[in-house]
């Protein structure tokens, strides 16, 4: 009987791990906030950080996704 | 003791299922809504955060209603108050209803966000779940479909 019971209750003790409540799609109030956007709520101040990184260090890259094509840059 | 602490684990990980296509409202959520069993509804739940919403309402704004299909705007927002505004701001010409305790929201449990059902007779016909491109036209061809 007691190794019945351990055998059934592992597995829900491990259940109890995936019981964490995910976000609805309908509960992203506050994620859809302009504070929350990756750059804050200026993303023209990260554009201008950014410009300043570069020119300082003169390296550029490496913090986000390039254009791709024409190799102009 | 012991089966009563098993069964009762066992329920409290079940989580309550979401509406999909081909299922039925349940009877006190039509209540609620007010859905008539002649017609057919197109039952859209949107926020004031959504910048999607904000996109698709004026579109869903141009749907048709008559005596046989209606447009019902859920808002979902926290503060009514924030619904409110939003809806005013749209001049929303269909029937809004307020869900800041999430009822509806819940019974219906959607995927994804914009979320657009249509009901009719009690049942989910079809289901568009985010974003899109002209919804006008594409609620005209499924009203279509469905007729």
């Amino acid at each position: 009987m007691r190794r019945l019971a351990i055998i059934l209750l592992t597995p829900l003790l491990f259940m109890g791990c995936s019981m964490i409540e995910e976000v609805k799609p309908w509960e992203k109030e506050t994620l859809a906030e302009e504070i929350m956007q990756y750059e804050g709520l200026h993303p023209e101040v990260k554009k201008f950080e950014a410009h300043v990184y570069f020119s300082k260090e003169a390296s550029r890259g490496g913090n986000g996704v390039a254009g791709g094509g024409c190799g102009c840059n | 003791m012991l089966k009563k602490t098993i069964y009762a684990l066992c329920f409290s990980t079940i989580s309550l299922m979401a509406l999909d296509k081909g299922d039925a409202v349940p009877q006190n959520i039509q209540d609620q809504l007010n859905l008539d069993s002649n017609k057919t509804y197109v039952i859209d739940f949107f926020a004031s955060w959504c910048k999607s919403c904000k996109k698709e309402l004026p579109l869903i704004s141009k749907v048709y209603n008559d005596k046989l299909v209606e447009v019902v705007g859920v808002n979902v927002d926290k503060k009514k108050k924030d619904g409110e505004e939003f809806v005013k701001k749209f001049e929303l010409p269909f029937r809004v209803i307020y869900d800041s305790d999430k009822t509806f929201i819940k019974a219906f449990d959607p995927v994804g966000f914009p979320a657009l059902y249509y009901v009719r007779d009690g049942k989910i016909v079809n289901a568009i779940f985010g974003a899109v491109d002209n919804i006008d036209e594409q609620i005209a061809k499924d009203l279509k479909d469905l007729k």
